[in-house]
């Protein structure tokens, strides 16, 4: 299995976390799958470690750490009945070297522990030979951190794991412009199902704690995580998606710890309309006159009706009243 | 630098985003700013909607002075005529590729899908006008499907293939093997989602591989998290691709189309 290093801890301004929400934050990155949290000395000391102990605050010194999760072995062969054995977390200093190097001067870096950053246009040029020319560099550990400023770092990982590569770095919600972590956690889930052990259905936990912790929202149609990714309106889809969801969503809105909701607005057609009030008796034409009240009140809000107000819509129109939303 | 073309789909997939909702005032303002950017063609919505939907087209058609106006469709000949009614100068014909589609959406079978394309592109050479084949969810379809209705479009006439990846799922490597299969005596168009957050980089393996068209839209407005977004296309090809676009122009004119694009959901942006 390759190496996942996320580093979004290292970009934090940690001051005002707590130690609970920085464990949880933790905990939350290795269940989705990630491998090794990149962690500065000032986090490793607000962790649950016993930090005080002799020796450990002088090893700590100004180096960045990796936080790993290992398995205890006696635990884990225990006898049937016996609860899972708890992952306990260890240290290991992060010994990469980072470089923005171009690719033809890495021969000169053999038997290293390299962090590649950069590469941003990396899409635009024949991305399978600078990978090959990374492979055969014969350089020890070799870890890419490409840079998202083309909005292309999560191709980048996923097209060098692909290749061969062994180790990818990257950030929660594009922070600071490394690769994605959840897309490339998706990606990899589904290029390599059988390989992916990580549950992406921590996500929205994930995300939801990210965004207390750093103060950014993530955007509503952020890929994989936003909110609003498994809203459909337009009556295409709605109809789709209520025959078979497989048809317009490429993963199951319960695999990222999000839900499926059908929304109402200007491109609905009449079957999101019987769905959403429930109402197989409706004639055509009580459909026909809600659904152009409806759109036109989108078309002026610029949103979605609620559910509620669809209620109140729907009972005037059938009363033919005036309406008002 | 290699010359290559966009058609803005802001109107038509854009605005299918949930919650999206423009005015016909604000869709001409949007189109006009699209046609003086330099965009190729401009999908300028699905005039089957109704009535509002094809005052907004006729108008858009009206108002832009370059840019070819696209009406896209269902398979499905009322829904044709009325893009050729509001003056289309493309008739974009949406075909679900994939059997997921065929059969799960439409219920019907490949063969009917292929009879009923022949059909409407009787329908559309009838009123002389250019007629471009949609394949919906090419990406997970059967390639031996995706070859005959290749095939099927190039016979039918249809000046353009628009591939779509319509679920997003589709990687570089993928996207290039995929597009460099397809003939090459029939212009390409890639129509790709951001559902693993590749649209850009998949919309460059694309025309890298000979398609002429990327479809994008601005601010990567659409479907769930949304299409190839413009911006995002063009800083990524700087110098190395030609779309007749000026970057920094179009970055001020999608600033000033912010408000009316998100409205009061500014958070969304």
């Amino acid at each position: 299995m390759v190496t996942i290093i996320d580093r979004t801890l290292t970009t934090f301004n940690t001051s005002g976390m707590t130690s609970q929400d920085l464990n949880h934050f933790c905990d939350l990155l290795f269940t989705c799958g990630v491998t090794k949290i990149e962690l500065t000395p000032e986090l490793v000391d607000r962790l649950n470690f016993p930090v005080t102990a002799a020796g450990l605050k002088q090893w700590l010194g100004q180096r960045r750490f990796f936080l790993t999760r290992i398995f205890p072995e006696s635990l884990a062969s225990a006898g049937p009945g016996t609860k899972e054995p708890k992952a306990l977390w260890k240290l290991e200093p992060n010994e990469l070297v980072e470089k923005n190097i171009p690719v033809g001067k890495l021969h000169s870096c053999h038997h290293q522990k390299i962090r590649i950053t950069g590469l941003e246009d990396l899409m635009t040029r024949d991305y399978s030979e600078v990978f090959k020319a990374l492979l055969d560099s014969g350089i020890d550990t070799l870890d890419l951190c490409p840079g998202n400023h083309h909005h292309c770092a999560t191709a980048i990982a996923l097209e060098w794991l692909l290749a061969g590569g062994q180790s990818i770095s990257c950030g929660f919600a594009n922070h600071h412009n490394f690769p994605p972590l959840e897309e490339v956690l998706m990606g990899l889930k589904l290029s390599q199902p059988d390989l992916f052990t990580g549950d992406l259905s921590v996500l929205s936990e994930l995300r939801d704690l990210y965004e207390k912790l750093s103060g950014q929202p993530v955007g509503k149609m952020k890929a994989i995580i936003g909110t609003d990714i498994f809203k459909v309106e337009s009556g295409i889809h709605v109809d789709g998606v209520l025959k078979n969801p497989n048809t317009y969503e490429p993963f199951s809105p319960q695999s990222v710890g999000n839900q499926r909701e059908i929304v109402l607005g200007k491109h609905s057609g009449r079957q999101s309309l019987l769905y959403k009030l429930n109402d197989s008796q409706l004639s055509e034409s009580a459909a026909h006159s809600i659904l152009k009240h409806l759109k036109s009140h989108c078309t002026q809000l610029g949103r979605n009706l609620s559910d509620r107000e669809l209620r109140t819509l729907a009972r005037e129109v059938q009363n033919d009243k005036q309406i008002y939303c | 630098m290699t010359n290559r073309y966009i058609v803005d789909t802001t109107l038509r997939d854009g605005e299918q985003s949930p919650g999206m909702a423009f005015s016909i005032r604000e869709k001409i303002t949007i189109a006009k700013a699209l046609d003086t950017l330099g965009v190729a063609r401009i999908e300028a919505g699905t005039p089957a909607m109704g009535r509002e939907e094809c005052r907004a087209f006729e108008k858009i058609k009206l108002s832009c002075k370059q840019a070819k106006i696209i009406g896209w469709n269902r398979m499905n000949r009322s829904d044709i005529s009325q893009s050729i009614g509001c003056g289309a100068d493309i008739i974009h014909v949406c075909v679900p590729a994939s059997d997921l589609l065929i059969r799960e959406k439409l219920r019907t079978t490949r063969s009917q899908v292929l009879k009923t394309l022949s059909a409407c592109a009787a329908a559309v050479h009838s009123e002389k006008r250019e007629l471009t084949i949609g394949l919906e969810d090419a990406s997970r379809a059967d390639w031996n499907f995706v070859v005959l209705l290749i095939e099927t479009a190039q016979h039918l006439g249809a000046t353009t293939l628009r591939f779509s990846d319509t679920v997003g799922i589709m990687s570089p490597s993928l996207c290039k093997a995929t597009i460099n299969r397809i003939p090459d005596n029939i212009d390409i168009e890639v129509h790709m989602h951001n559902d693993l957050g590749m649209a850009v980089a998949n919309s460059i393996q694309g025309l890298r591989c000979g398609a002429k068209y990327a479809d994008t839209t601005l601010f990567g407005i659409g479907e769930r998290a949304g299409n190839c977004n413009l911006e995002h296309l063009l800083i990524a090809t700087q110098g190395q691709l030609d779309f007749g676009i000026n970057l920094d122009e179009l970055q001020w004119r999608q600033a000033d189309l912010k408000s009316i694009i998100y409205k009061n959901n500014l958070a969304s942006a």
